[in-house]
């Protein structure tokens, strides 16, 4: 019979597969818009979703290759850790959940997302610097979200530690005769 | 680790078998290899209890203290 866990944690998997399949279409969009930006300047004011960065494409193409580097990298950063989320899902087992390889995953989970903290603030101070200079610039949801991050890299790592006890607990579980 | 498990011992000693002790303390073979070959992380009162009963022995004569 299945658990009300189980069924939580299929619905987890496949929310987790949209999640990655999202964001690398996403990542893609945004490198094709990038692209098309070299031979018709006029793409960059669109990039994606909104996203425009015409004038600071006008202003210095440079930084504007920059700024999209940084929306690339924090999308290529979420898309990381759906995928090491998939990994964790396809592993998990409810009849003994505690593996060092769920432990070290979600360690990297943890790491892989402090780096998008620090993707994003550089982006941030970036921004703040270019939103002197250029009139008219939008980058949506980029830089406003170190501290999100922050916030789940944390919470990620102190689960990865709980989850280190636990994997100790259950293999002197296992060896209780 | 400085406790030694003599269950081995005290099999030969009584003659049993691992698959007769298994039987008699109702605990897997898989278990009862993981105590014998010392293992194991922890014994529970229960087992220690079917183990001496099924031997007719003591804990002291199952469990010995050695320094390293």
């Amino acid at each position: 019979m299945k658990t009300k866990t189980e069924t939580i944690l299929k619905f987890m998997h496949v929310l987790a597969w949209i999640a990655f399949i999202g964001l690398a279409i996403e990542t893609g969009a945004i490198l094709i818009s990038y692209g098309v930006s070299w031979f018709h300047p006029i793409a960059a004011s669109d990039l994606y979703r909104g996203m425009n960065l015409y004038d600071v494409s006008q202003y210095d193409f440079w930084l504007y290759t920059q700024m999209v580097s940084y929306v690339v990298a924090l999308l290529v950063v979420k898309a990381y850790a759906a995928y090491l989320v998939i990994k964790i899902m396809m592993k998990v087992k409810l009849q003994s959940p505690f593996t060092l390889e769920i432990t070290s995953r979600l360690e990297t989970i943890a790491y892989v997302l402090l780096g998008g903290v620090v993707i994003s603030l550089i982006s941030q101070v970036q921004a703040d610097w270019l939103q002197k200079h250029v009139r008219d610039f939008n980058l949506g949801w980029i830089g406003e979200n170190a501290g999100e991050f922050l916030l789940v890299a944390g919470l990620v790592f102190i689960i990865s530690q709980v989850f280190k006890r636990g994997v100790e607990l259950q293999a002197e579980n296992e060896l209780t005769v | 680790m400085p406790i030694v498990v003599n269950v081995d011992v005290m099999m030969a000693r009584r003659k049993m078998s691992l698959n007769e002790l298994s039987q008699k303390v109702d605990i897997t073979l898989a278990n009862l290899s993981i105590l014998k070959t010392g293992k194991a992380k922890a014994v529970r009162f229960s087992t220690l209890e079917a183990i001496c009963k099924a031997l007719d022995c003591q804990p002291g004569d199952l469990l010995e203290y050695k320094k390293d």
